[in-house]
């Protein structure tokens, strides 16, 4: 599974590996460029896939006021 | 996908563009939009005091850590909202970046002022963002103006810019329409306001404060739940996606193709030398906004 953490509300979900970033957007129902995908310290390009084990952070980035 | 510079893997990539940069090709790219912008908007010399208004959120502090880089005179202005389980956690966080680069910074409290904003919400059942932007618009003005600043320089980002666009236009909100633009001019007793990150949207600027260890607050305001600002991003953000480029196409045709025709109205409208008598700032009103609010406050004890 691929642990995915939520920055800031720290929740937390697990999805079924292999994803690619721009599938694991669709499946969150988040359009592109509105959060960023972070593994191992590192932002993520749309177009790289996330393994079973992968532990990533979704930083929704909109300003929220 | 690689760095179209230095053909390194990418880290960030910008659709809008049709491109994508490692972190050391995508800071210069930051850096470079950001000159572009001062320069072409001739926003400030490095001789000029800037005070930058921060709310410890990605975008005022990026522009406040990107401004010291560059070596220019900004200090920092945090207004305390007083909004409970928000406003010190903000608070922290701007007192802590200030400290790291040994920068001043001044703190207006809302508290001191007689008018926090839950206080203010609750005694007038006023809209609170509306209300609250126009407490901060007042302080960020007053305190740049007493304390002798050239420049008031906000983090208003792209997104910030269009979505507003987007509101004023569908309203034909000719009024507000002539203010906007990243650089507003110095009048009366108003301090020029410039937007230094206009040219950058908040992916951009979330990914820059990321690789650069920038510690922001990204807490959510408990007034916020629903504000229509937030639906206008949205919509702008949707429109961007099926469109990439869109955002900046639209702002920077607003400014070079629509904002010359509004420069005339802008001229008549900013004429008035009509003081607040309380406190001597700029109003068409008998008494300013926060003097008013400030009597209603009172009144209602």
């Amino acid at each position: 599974m691929i642990q995915v953490r939520f920055f800031p509300e720290n929740k937390e979900i697990k999805l079924e590996g292999p994803l690619t970033v721009k599938q694991l957007f669709r499946k969150l129902n988040l359009l592109p460029q509105t959060a960023l995908v972070i593994r191992n310290g590192k932002i993520l390009t749309s177009d790289l896939t996330l393994k079973n084990g992968d532990e990533v952070e979704i930083r929704i980035i909109t300003s929220r006021g | 996908m690689k760095c179209r510079r230095c053909g390194k893997q990418a880290e960030i990539e910008l659709r809008s563009h049709h491109t994508a940069f490692c972190r050391d090709c995508f800071k210069l790219y930051f850096l470079r939009q950001v000159k572009r912008a001062i320069k072409e908007q001739h926003m400030f010399s490095p001789r000029e005091r800037i005070l930058v208004a921060v709310s410890g959120g990605k975008d005022s502090l990026t522009l406040w850590h990107i401004l010291l880089e560059l070596g220019y005179n900004a200090s920092g202005l945090f207004v305390d909202l007083k909004i409970g389980g928000f406003s010190e956690h903000a608070r922290e966080k701007v007192e802590k970046f200030a400290q790291k680069r040994d920068a001043k910074l001044i703190i207006v409290d809302l508290e001191k002022e007689g008018i926090p904003i839950p206080k203010v919400v609750k005694k007038t059942g006023k809209e609170p963002c509306a209300i609250c932007g126009q407490v901060k618009r007042y302080f960020f003005n007053r305190i740049a103006y007493e304390q002798k600043f050239h420049i008031l320089a906000t983090g208003h980002n792209l997104d910030d810019e269009t979505s507003r666009l987007l509101a004023n236009l569908l309203r034909w909100q000719m009024s507000y329409l002539v203010d906007q633009g990243p650089v507003l001019p110095p009048a009366y007793r108003l301090v020029k306001k410039v937007k230094p990150l206009y040219r950058l949207t908040e992916y951009e600027i979330a990914a820059y404060a990321f690789i650069n260890n920038i510690d922001y607050f990204a807490g959510k305001c408990p007034f916020s739940k629903g504000a229509t600002f937030l639906r206008y991003k949205h919509y702008i953000n949707q429109i961007e996606y099926e469109f990439p480029g869109t955002k900046l196409d639209f702002y920077q045709g607003f400014l070079k193709k629509m904002k010359p025709f509004l420069t005339p109205f802008q001229r008549e409208e900013t004429t008035s030398s009509q003081v607040c008598p309380r406190c001597g700032y700029p109003t068409l009103a008998p008494l300013c906004g926060i003097c008013r609010l400030k009597e209603e406050i009172e009144k209602a004890g």
